[in-house]
């Protein structure tokens, strides 16, 4: 076995930076914001080095800005680089929170070689714009110490990775504090010199466990690993270290985004139509904007257009700090179904998808309605709106066969009052909905208005007066 | 008649109403109403342009103008779309008149941008067979930018508008004016048309929109109003 460790020094940094381009230094502190974790090259350049306190790092660069680190979200990251990852290799375990394990050996003779699988690693490190060590051993441990320490080096040569294992110093090795304190003590400062002291001893005289992590490096005592498995949703996010108050500021951010949900998309065979997309907000409740497309999508570009529409239609309420974008729903893609060789069905097909993705994403969703008639005596009941992007199978009915309707219906009845000049013909009687409580007991006529309209009227039970609708 | 007038008449560079009788070619759809698309040229509703219906109230026979259309549009599969219809268009007289309704489409929009804008993209949607849109008031700058937009697509577009904006002027390139007339009718005037005179007026008989015969005396089993010799 052969595993590939791919150690990422400042994660978070990386993450907020490709967001948002800035020359400002930046740091990432700890979670109760007193020790800098991670700093940007800028920051180093002005003195501060990870691990000194807030406070100094305030005072060499006053101009800083800085980001709390939180657990949960280092968490999510990391998942977010074993998904992409998950592409390349088949066997990923995530070492939270700033690594991951990738077993290669299995894939050298798909890609050709050990050298080929690791450039293709850098390259796609290159392209998602992270910083990483990488480097390979033959246990997990191995693999993990010496991307840790920076000295990864593409080979898969037993006598060369134990080589550089053997110079580790031991604070890089990853035993308890004491322990190593104590190893110190007996005057042993690399690897190399643990692992030639009997294990009989070491285990005796200093603890059974870390016998078992020396063991567990060098490969002696099996060291198992669960492979991680890739959720099926897509879930992104972006931090913003200066609050965006435009627009503009997001759609920087999205592009990226919806390109990776496009390249995902692509890569799973599959198409959305919902995204999610939660803009959160210093002090406010979070926006969270549903978009939805009539059809499935996965173009970019596309989800590009319908963000940028409702962003348009809705203004930020207030800066964003972050947004989130997460797809839940996926649907298999379909081929174009269409018989017409040249496309010409299908491109009408499209541009009705386009449209209506359009109007709705800049009217809402129940702006646009598709009507159908229904089984029922009661006029009011006799039709309904129905969602667009459904296709109602309306049974092919004989609707010729019904009774004559006004082409206008009325919202509500409207009194009458103005008294008809010509009556044609009634009464027709329609007495319904006893069952569900919205009762109905009318007799309609059709009469002509004095100006000239041919109006669809009815007598209720009381012997009150209302026009229903007009013959338009 | 003056020299000068002659050598500019002969030098064609008056133009002459009567003269113009040579026949436009548009796009055009038929209105499904002989007697009309004889007053219109023989051509009927323009296609790619605006129309405009102006009408005092609903009722009076002014969708059963568009039917024919509606339903040789719906039918061969281009999308008919409401814009902002004063009620709603009710869903079996249409079924019944035999109007495919999967391919028709009822949009409210709340205000007078969105309804510009949504009415922009439907006109310049291939999908597009035939809009109605109920605008209420539109400036003459917003009516020049539709005709643009309708332009830009092949699609028959009716606005229906009140009738005092008929002395307005307006872009469309088709203006009727719409009144009802005696015996359920409809009588049009042609306020504006392309390639020719206006000033034509017709008159639809459209009773039969409420089954009503034309000779049959009314069959109201017994006069419903009350005290009222009907």
């Amino acid at each position: 076995m052969l595993w590939l460790y791919l150690h990422f020094p400042h994660l978070m940094l990386d993450h907020v930076r490709r967001n948002q381009p800035t020359d400002k230094p930046l740091v990432i502190a700890d979670g109760s914001g007193q020790v800098i974790l991670q700093a940007c090259a800028q920051a180093r350049d002005l003195g501060i080095q990870p691990g000194i306190r807030l406070k100094t790092a305030l005072g060499l660069a006053p101009e800083l800005s800085l980001l709390q680190a939180d657990q949960a979200q280092e968490t999510r990251l990391l998942e977010d680089q074993a998904r992409w990852l998950y592409r390349y290799v088949a066997h990923i375990t995530l070492a939270s929170p700033d690594g991951l394990w990738a077993e290669v050996s299995s894939l050298q003779r798909l890609y050709g070689g050990l050298a080929a699988i690791w450039q293709t690693v850098e390259q796609a490190l290159a392209e998602h714009q992270l910083t990483a060590w990488p480097a390979l051993g033959h246990t997990p441990l191995a693999a993990r110490l010496l991307a840790r320490a920076g000295k990864g080096e593409c080979t898969a040569d037993k006598g060369h990775i134990s080589h550089a294992l053997n110079q580790l110093p031991l604070q890089a090795a990853e035993f308890e504090p004491s322990a190593c304190t104590r190893l110190n003590r007996l005057g042993l400062n690399t690897l190399g010199e643990v692992f030639a002291l009997p294990q009989k001893e070491l285990a005796r005289r200093l603890s059974p466990e870390l016998l078992v992590h020396a063991q567990k490096i060098q490969g002696t005592r099996p060291d198992p690993r669960a492979p991680w498995q890739p959720p099926h949703r897509f879930r992104q996010q972006a931090d913003f270290i200066q609050e965006v108050e435009h627009t503009q500021g997001l759609l920087f951010a999205l592009q990226r985004i919806l390109a990776e949900l496009e390249e995902d998309l692509c890569w799973r065979q599959q198409d959305t139509d919902t995204l999610l997309l939660i803009l959160k907000h210093r002090h406010l409740e979070p926006t969270r904007l549903r978009l939805r497309t009539t059809g499935p999508e996965h173009r970019a570009e596309t989800f590009l257009k319908l963000i940028r529409l409702k962003l348009d239609q809705q203004p930020l309420r207030a800066p964003v700090t972050s947004l989130v974008l997460a797809v839940r729903r996926f649907t298999g893609r379909e081929t174009p179904g269409g018989q017409d060789l040249l496309g010409e069905s299908q491109d009408l097909n499209e541009a009705w998808h386009t449209l209506i993705s359009r109007l709705q994403a800049r009217l809402g969703e129940q702006a646009l309605t598709r009507l159908s008639p229904q089984a029922d005596h009661r006029p009011e009941f006799a039709w309904c709106a129905s969602d667009v992007r459904q296709r109602t199978h309306s049974a092919a009915g004989n609707w010729q066969a019904l009774p004559r309707r006004p082409l206008w219906l009325l919202p509500g009845p409207c009194p009458l009052e103005q008294q008809p000049v010509a009556w044609f013909s009634g009464p027709e009687r329609i007495s319904a909905g006893w069952w569900d409580g919205q009762r109905v007991h009318r007799d309609y006529y059709i009469a002509q208005l004095p100006g000239g309209q041919v109006a669809w009227v009815y007598r209720d039970i009381r012997d009150a007066w209302f026009i229903h609708g007009w013959f338009g | 008649m003056s020299e000068l007038l002659t050598t500019l008449l002969q030098d064609a560079r008056v133009w002459q109403g009567h003269r113009q009788h040579t026949t436009i070619t548009q796009p055009a759809e038929a209105t499904g109403y002989q007697a009309l698309d004889n007053q219109l040229g023989g051509l009927g509703w323009p296609r790619g342009a605006l129309s405009e219906c102006l009408l005092d109230v609903c009722g009076i026979g002014e969708l059963q103008l568009v039917l024919p259309l509606m339903k040789r549009m719906a039918g061969s599969g281009r999308t008919v779309f409401w814009l902002n219809p004063p009620s709603t268009p009710y869903a079996p007289a249409l079924a019944r008149e035999g109007v495919e309704l999967d391919n028709v489409v009822v949009i409210h929009t709340s205000d007078a941008a969105d309804f510009l804008w949504t009415l922009e993209n439907c006109l310049r949607s291939p999908v597009t067979g035939l809009v109605l849109a109920w605008p209420g008031k539109l400036a003459s700058r917003d009516v020049r930018r539709l005709q643009l937009a309708s332009e830009a697509g092949h699609n028959v577009c009716v606005l229906f508008r009140e009738r005092h904006h008929a002395e307005q002027n307006s872009p469309a390139a088709l203006r009727l004016e719409l009144m009802p007339a005696d015996q359920q009718g409809l009588r049009i005037n042609i306020l504006k048309r392309r390639g020719s005179w206006p000033g034509q007026r017709c008159t639809l008989a459209m009773a039969h929109r409420a089954d009503i015969g034309v000779q049959e005396s009314p069959r109201v089993v017994s006069g419903p109003w009350p005290g009222t010799s009907r």
